[in-house]
């Protein structure tokens, strides 16, 4: 037994490790079954989705494309320098994701439907509320993070559209692709069966986009999962100190944020080698 | 051996449905070609969101004691990785492995910790991209 303890203990910090992007062990047991019906036909897409660790590079709005290219106008091409090089990432200034950046990113979400309404809640207290009730576009609406969302019901597919939406303090995803106000996205949202709810995505915008692009992604049911209480600006050092830096920092070959070849950290210690104070040069 | 092995899948699939917490990217913060051992006492624990951090004097060759701030995942993601906040005792020495902050401030990324009792734990924020994220588990 205490050789058990042993291999728990050393294991479960290496089980953790997976858990942040592309690489992810998921062995959580996926629900299988029919989809499940509202009263009202539709199926029904309630429920916590948490992603199912496929939609690599995980973050990044080309995930489809060839190179994971966006095909960037001038003006697009303008603005993701400008994101990289001048902007603080907005979601760690406590903003909304917003859209599409929700949709492409590694967090789960819980979704709640009703016959009028469905709700989307995220980490850090974002939701929002996308209206299901027969209402049209207004002719004015107010720019906004998620955008002014109408949802329909094409068969059995939920349809989510949106437009006006800010066009600043936002990212269009984890690297710092950029997005303008002109943004129309299109999501389809197709519950495939009991265990597995599929987006496709279409990302318009003429000013900083050549081409619409399309992105799909699956997500997986966890039942007895919820979103939990997760206050953004409690104790949000990173920015109140000035910690943060511009843009997402380098990003890997592989399209994810991060080093492609850090260094690794000290050996562990041990009684052989105890742990002794390393700092790099020129740092006291 | 049954038990056991029930146990463990128990454990295991409670830490794969960890979600990720990222508030942001660990390469917009901390350098990932600026390894750091800190070993120190205990000075401060904020136990927080977005992020936890743990604070500890750190003392040099010359006897100048400096205080390091470690900056770690939010509660809910040191808690999935096997902390607990009364791991943490004000006083006890602890050692934190992890990256310098690219402002140069006495702030590290505190990617693995090592408690009084010989364990060590992941302190780093799940899906920020930070080294052992999604590559090999660290060593």
């Amino acid at each position: 037994m205490k050789r058990f303890v042993v291999t728990l203990v050393l294991i479960l910090p290496v089980l953790a490790l997976g858990q942040g992007g592309g690489g992810r062990r998921q062995t959580e047991p996926v629900p299988e079954g029919p989809v499940p019906r509202a009263a009202s036909g539709h199926p029904d897409l309630s429920g916590y989705w948490r992603d199912d660790g496929n939609a690599n590079p995980h973050g990044n709005l080309g995930k489809d494309l060839p190179g994971f290219k966006l095909p960037f106008t001038p003006a697009g091409e303008a603005a993701h320098k400008y994101n990289v090089e001048h902007t603080i990432d907005p979601e760690s200034l406590c903003l909304p994701g917003g859209l599409p950046r929700e949709d492409v990113g590694d967090m789960g979400f819980q979704l709640i439907q009703s016959s009028t309404d469905t709700v989307f809640i995220y980490q850090y207290g974002t939701f929002r509320d996308v209206p299901v009730d027969g209402r049209k576009h207004t002719e004015d609406p107010d720019p906004a993070y998620f955008g002014e969302e109408i949802g329909t019901w094409d068969e059995d597919t939920f349809v989510i559209d949106s437009i006006a939406f800010k066009d600043s303090k936002t990212w269009a995803d984890e690297n710092a692709d950029p997005h303008s106000d002109a943004l129309h996205t299109v999501e389809r949202w197709t519950r495939l069966d009991a265990g597995h709810l599929r987006l496709d995505l279409t990302v318009e915008d003429p000013k900083f986009y050549q081409v619409p692009v399309h992105y799909r992604r699956t997500w997986i049911a966890a039942p007895g999962r919820h979103t939990r209480e997760q206050a953004c600006s409690e104790n949000n050092i990173d920015v109140s100190a000035g910690h943060l830096g511009f843009g997402p920092g380098p990003i890997r070959a592989d399209g994810t944020r991060g080093y492609d070849d850090p260094s690794p950290l000290p050996p562990l210690p041990s009684k052989s080698n105890p742990a002794k104070t390393i700092l790099p040069p020129g740092i006291q | 051996m049954k038990k056991k092995l029930a146990l463990f899948a128990a454990a295991a699939a409670l830490l794969a449905g960890i979600p990720a917490f990222a508030h942001h990217s660990f390469s917009a913060e901390f350098d990932g070609h600026k390894p750091v051992r800190l070993v120190g006492a205990l000075t401060k624990v904020e136990w927080t969101n977005p992020h936890s951090y743990i604070y500890i004097d750190v003392k040099d060759d010359q006897g100048k004691v400096v205080n390091w701030g470690c900056e770690g995942g939010g509660p809910g993601a040191l808690t999935r990785a096997g902390m607990k906040k009364t791991d943490l005792k004000i006083g006890s020495v602890i050692v934190v492995d992890g990256y310098l902050a690219k402002d140069g401030s006495h702030l590290i990324d505190a990617r693995r910790v090592t408690l009084p009792d010989g364990r060590n734990i992941y302190g780093g924020s799940p899906g920020d991209g930070g080294p052992g994220d999604t590559g090999p588990p660290l060593k």
